[in-house]
């Protein structure tokens, strides 16, 4: 491994500082306006050395262009960070040294050639020493369970064997610190839960982690800490059990609607005694998730206020950190993302 | 980085870059099929306005196959980046700790070498089908000027690449820069003939020099010496170049967030 730039060894892995990242796009053919869309508005944390830390937001949240920030991809607009103590605009052959990075989806490795072929090409990109190439890739194959596949096309890779092939590749040159970036989107169940035991094995292994997800089920599994972010910015940050303090004493009621309508909806909402109302759609129906301060006893009095509404299960519960998300992200978002974050749950 | 450390790391990256080139059935058509087709336009033409002996067919030969090796390039080079870009492999590779200018110099590398077929190709399709003599005036110095040829036009088409980073419609500037390069670096027409306003842009083309390389030290009819001096001078020229634009270019990508876009 590489020293870090520091000799203090509290310093953060990672640190961000008012990050800020605007793009510039432009409209119209003819006439064209410039448009500066803001992604990260001022966003500030830390990683500590060894932690497994979680950024959680929906699509377009800003989660995608922090790791590009922060991997040196993109210059911020405003604002500072620095990973193992350099800095990631003025060091970023330093910064590169000494991390690995994976993407989500299918893109990102060459398709004709074999997995093989692919790592070896990263292994000398990244200046993995040739005579420890070997042994590395092969453990590497080993340790994402592709020992025996590694000779095929990759064209003719599952996901879930590119996406594991992706965190090969992002560990080749044995960074310090990994960077996962939806790492599980569109992977089976199967290949998701292998994934999770692959990056719980990078945290034993000592490595530092900043992995994105929409998933509250998996930042709640594998992240130390989460920050919540939301419209570029951080909206809440601490422990998976922390963020769900923001519900606890709420009790989460699950009702089956077919065909509900906006009215029977707004009437729930305005019931003295229910703090939020969000729905997410079925194929064939619409749960609607209630959150009450005063447990079930307001049960019936809800079923009241949807009139003719076919209804199917009823189910109360406790909240989950789904639900703590869900409420962070519909009580911060503007009211067109509010709308939108109600919608998709 | 060691020297060797570079030498094997462009050397690597210029073997990678042949192998996925010639895993593209658009590049093979390209590369192996397009400069027997100029050659043979080229055969019958210069036969029909009867220009024909030894030295005439060599000098086709060499030059449809100067054309493919610069169409190659071209391809080789935005082809090869416009690729990663659409397979996300852009910003690995410019993202990577290695130096980015010695990764394009080899992927340029690999296309420029694949492109040197075609002077073999045409050269073979000249004896077989045209009956022309293979004999080379200055034999030694052959294998040197092909070399320098290569060398030359890697730097030329590394310097236009860092256009193809920034840029990912690139492609056509690409295919603009084809046709006057073969008319303007004097591979079919003799650049004596052309404007004499054209003539100092023709002197700043690698394609110019490395041509009047191997055609002197195949045909004798030029020194073959100052052209292959030309063309070293002018790599080192291209290179340096080249590298002040990969500054300017991925801090402009970074800047904008390009590198990602289809």
């Amino acid at each position: 491994m590489l020293p870090p730039a520091a000799s203090s060894s509290d310093r953060p892995a990672i640190e961000a500082v008012d990050l800020v990242r605007t793009y510039r796009t432009h409209t119209g053919v003819i006439r064209r306006h410039r448009l500066d869309v803001p992604a990260v508005r001022g966003i500030s944390f830390e990683v500590r050395g060894g932690e497994l830390f979680g950024l959680l937001g929906p699509n377009g949240a800003g989660k995608t262009t922090t790791i590009k920030m922060l991997i040196t991809l993109l210059l911020p607009t405003d604002g500072t960070a620095r990973v193992m103590g350099h800095d990631v605009v003025k060091e970023t052959n330093e910064v590169r040294k000494r991390i690995g990075y994976v993407f989500g989806g299918d893109r990102g490795l060459y398709d004709r050639v074999s997995g093989l072929d692919n790592l070896r090409y990263f292994a000398e990109l990244y200046g993995v020493d040739p005579a420890e190439q070997k042994r590395r890739i092969a453990a590497l194959l080993e340790m994402v369970g592709l020992t025996g596949r590694e000779q095929e096309k990759v064209e003719g890779y599952s996901r879930g064997m590119r996406q594991r092939l992706h965190v090969a590749r992002g560990l080749l040159h044995d960074p310090e610190v990994v960077f996962l970036d939806e790492p599980s989107i569109g992977l089976d169940p199967v290949g998701a839960r292998e994934l999770r035991l692959t990056i719980k094995s990078l945290v034993d292994a000592g490595k530092t982690v900043l992995l994105t997800t929409h998933y509250m089920f998996e930042a709640d599994a594998l992240c130390d800490r989460i920050a919540v972010i939301n419209d570029g910015r951080i909206v809440a940050m601490g422990t998976g059990a922390s963020l769900k303090e923001a519900v606890a004493n709420r009790t989460i009621i699950e009702i089956e609607t077919f065909g509900v309508s906006a009215e029977s909806i707004a009437a729930l909402r305005a019931d003295p005694d229910v703090v939020e109302v969000n729905m997410e759609e079925r194929d064939q129906s619409q749960i609607l998730l209630v959150q009450s301060e005063t447990g079930t006893a307001i049960t019936q009095r809800l079923l009241a206020k949807l009139g003719e509404t076919r209804i199917g299960k009823v189910v109360g519960r406790e909240p989950t950190l789904e639900d703590a998300y869900v409420h962070l992200i519909a009580s911060t978002s503007s009211a067109e993302g509010a709308a939108r974050a109600a919608l998709v749950g | 980085m060691s020297a060797t450390r570079t030498v094997r790391l462009v050397w690597f990256v210029t073997w990678f870059n042949v192998r996925m080139l010639l895993a593209s059935e658009f590049f093979i058509l390209t590369t192996f099929i397009t400069p027997l087709i100029f050659a043979s336009l080229a055969f019958l033409l210069f036969e029909s306005g009867g220009r024909q002996g030894g030295q005439t067919l060599m000098y086709v030969a060499l030059g449809t196959g100067m054309m493919g090796v610069w169409s190659t390039t071209l391809f080789g080079c935005g082809g090869a980046i416009a690729w990663q870009r659409w397979e996300g492999t852009l910003e690995l590779l410019v993202n990577a700790p290695s130096r980015y200018d010695f990764i394009l110099a080899g992927q340029t590398m690999g296309a420029v070498v694949l492109g040197f077929y075609g002077i073999v190709a045409t050269l073979v399709w000249g004896v077989v089908l045209f009956g022309m003599p293979l004999e080379a005036t200055f034999p030694l110095i052959l294998p040197l000027s092909l070399f320098a040829a290569v060398v030359s036009l890697g730097s030329l088409g590394m310097l236009i690449a860092t256009t193809f980073v920034l840029y990912r419609h690139a492609n056509a500037l690409g295919n603009l820069l084809e046709y006057p390069i073969w008319l303007i670096a004097g591979l079919l027409v003799p650049i004596a003939t052309l404007p004499v306003w054209v003539r100092p842009l023709s002197w700043l083309l690698a394609p110019t020099w490395g041509m009047e390389a191997i055609r002197g030290a195949a045909t004798g009819t030029e020194p073959p010496l100052l052209a292959i001096a030309m063309c070293f001078g002018l790599a080192v020229v291209y290179y340096v170049l080249a590298r002040v634009m990969l500054v300017v270019v991925l801090d402009k990508a970074r800047r904008d967030a390009t590198l990602a876009l289809q």
